[in-house]
């Protein structure tokens, strides 16, 4: 079977994090970038989890060829990671779009996807952790006709030509059976994603990408057409209005606190 | 023919979502249909939810819709973008705005797919201007920016929007609104996604918890989450954790709160050890009031917090549960 992976590179959602928790979060001139060079450029997490389960499928013993994919300008540094984790193929497709949106995104991705002659399964991250937005896996199940499953922990096979995948849902874990095809995406829960070994790292180096553009893949203009047009990001203010409760320990403290609470009616 | 209707589109099927958000998704959808000149229209797909007409009415909705299907009753996807897409080709509305659930999250990008439109997930507002693209502000980064977008492509945009995210404000004195149902054909569609073991809810729900108690990195060890437990179990709460926790596999994911685990709104939660990343402040920010606990006084949580404790949450947490028990 062909599992196709859809990778994204984003700047580390923990770096941002670091700048946004000290209040030194800043956007570029142009109004929309981050632009703090000091953070670094990474796969997205829940990407790198999506290929842990493409590589699970294979430790499970299910014959399987791992394509990774991505749609940006410099990919090479993911793919070859990608490869290093054992990828069989590693492709960059690049934009025609300065912009792309999640559509023109998806368009590329499906246009490479019927390519290769159609994949079993197309494995995605629940969300990159950039925009949060989590619309591609969607969009690419639209497009080829595939039902999409949401927020995977585990994906096995059910039997050869079906998916057993447990969903981590507000209410619990489900467990839910579908024909391939089928898009599944990955969230946190299916665990850490292994290391390259070294060995494999060196050979990872001299793994050149596939590289794809849109002249390779047959897309109309709509399919080029973004829908979402980023126009502007900013750092939202938190009105900061924190009453610190004094004391010299823990009990004088906790009892002061409690007390300010039944006052004030937070609680009976 | 393209019409201004503006469509707010609740799921009573939906898993995770309140009525509240269905009420402050009308809210914002009645303030687009105001920019616009359009008709706000409620379209409640599967049963009616109770008090429902009353809501629409305080909401100032025109219409009242709803679309009944066996098919449509618990979840199933394809059924649901299937009846949206029939719903959308008949009544060209001009948005379809969706509060945002676990399911929604899912089947309003499917349905941008399916219709060809743009869609925007986690928004918090949406700016509208007679002959302008539609302005969309959405949470990115795990709530550290917000990013806005406009919405181009076929009609009806997509807009799902993020729980606590508007206040839902009532208008005075608006006319009861018609009802109409709608006629969907379902008769085709077969659910390509069988559920085998359907999730079991055990207990009370953090979603609907008045009291939260929450531990974060700062408990330094597994064991030392019992005491989250007890003070929630103290103040009549339930007990939550950030992301941390259930990534290092110190508690369920159920527990979880923030952007991609729950989205609270008790009335007081107390976060423990916890930094106050905005990923999980999206999960907890509406509470009505939040105490804070933490070491570092420049930690962002005071920020939101309404009571801080500047010290060790593993030397205050006992204490606390002392002085609760009082």
């Amino acid at each position: 079977m062909r599992i196709v992976v859809c990778v994204k590179e984003v700047l580390d959602p923990d770096a941002v994090n670091n700048y946004a928790l000290a209040g030194r979060l800043e956007i570029g001139d142009d109004g929309k970038t981050l632009t703090q060079t000091t953070i670094p450029q990474l796969m997205n997490g829940f990407d790198e989890q999506a290929i842990e389960a493409a590589l699970l499928l294979r430790d499970a013993g299910a014959e399987c060829t791992i394509c990774v994919v991505s749609v940006g300008a410099d990919p090479a540094n993911q793919l070859r990671h990608a490869s290093a984790l054992g990828a069989d193929e590693v492709v960059g497709i690049s934009s025609p779009v300065a912009e792309p949106d999640a559509h023109v995104v998806a368009s590329l991705l499906v246009a490479h996807i019927r390519s290769l002659g159609g994949a079993d399964l197309v494995l995605c991250g629940r969300q990159a952790s950039d925009d949060d937005q989590g619309v591609v896996p969607a969009l690419i199940g639209e497009a080829l006709g595939m039902p999409v499953v949401t927020v995977a922990s585990s994906v096995e096979l059910a039997d050869t030509s079906a998916l057993r995948v447990t969903r981590v849902t507000p209410d619990g874990d489900e467990i839910v059976e579908a024909a391939m095809p089928a898009v599944v995406t990955i969230s946190n829960e299916i665990g850490d994603p292994r290391y390259p070994t070294a060995a494999n790292k060196l050979k990872a180096r001299r793994v050149k990408p596939t590289l794809v553009g849109p002249d390779d893949l047959s897309l109309d203009a709509d399919a080029l057409a973004p829908r979402v047009l980023l126009t502007q990001q900013f750092v939202p203010t938190v009105q900061g209005n924190c009453e610190f409760i004094s004391g010299d320990t823990p009990a004088e403290l906790a009892d002061r606190l409690v007390a300010r609470l039944r006052e004030d009616k937070v609680l009976p | 023919m393209t019409t201004t209707a503006i469509v707010v589109c609740t799921w009573s099927g939906a898993r995770g979502e309140v009525l509240e958000e269905a009420e402050a998704a009308l809210t914002l959808g009645r303030k687009v249909s105001v920019a616009l000149g359009g008709e706000l229209q409620w379209l409640v797909v599967g049963a009616m939810p109770e008090g429902g007409a009353e809501i629409a009415q305080r909401q100032g909705v025109a219409v009242l819709e709803n679309i009944e299907d066996a098919k449509l009753a618990g979840g199933q996807a394809d059924a649901f973008v299937e009846a949206l897409a029939q719903y959308c080709a008949e009544r060209s509305p001009r948005l379809v705005l969706f509060s945002q659930g676990f399911d929604t999250r899912l089947v309003a990008p499917r349905l941008a797919g399916r219709l060809g439109s743009g869609v925007v997930v986690n928004a918090v507002d949406i700016e509208a201007a007679a002959d302008s693209p539609l302005k969309v502000t959405a949470s990115a980064y795990g709530g550290d920016t917000r990013v806005v977008y406009e919405l181009a492509g076929a009609e009806p945009c997509i807009v799902s929007l993020l729980a606590n995210a508007v206040l839902p404000e009532s208008v005075e004195g608006a006319a009861s609104p018609s009802v109409r149902n709608v006629a969907v054909d379902l008769s085709s569609v077969e659910e390509r996604i069988r559920v085998v073991e359907a999730a079991r809810t055990e207990g009370p729900r953090l979603e609907d918890a008045e009291i939260i108690v929450s531990g974060g990195r700062g408990l330094s060890s597994p064991d030392n989450y019992k005491l989250v437990e007890q003070l929630a179990e103290a103040l009549g709460g339930l007990p939550g954790a950030s992301r941390p926790l259930v990534d290092e596999g110190w508690v369920d994911s159920s527990r979880q709160v923030g952007l991609t685990g729950k989205i609270t709104r008790p009335g007081l939660y107390v976060a423990a050890g916890i930094s106050g990343a905005s990923q999980h402040m999206a999960g907890c920010g509406a509470a009505k009031a939040i105490v804070a606990i933490n070491t570092d006084p420049d930690a962002a949580i005071f920020r939101y917090a309404r009571y801080g404790i500047v010290g060790d949450c593993l030397a205050i947490l006992p204490e606390l549960i002392r002085a609760a028990k009082k």
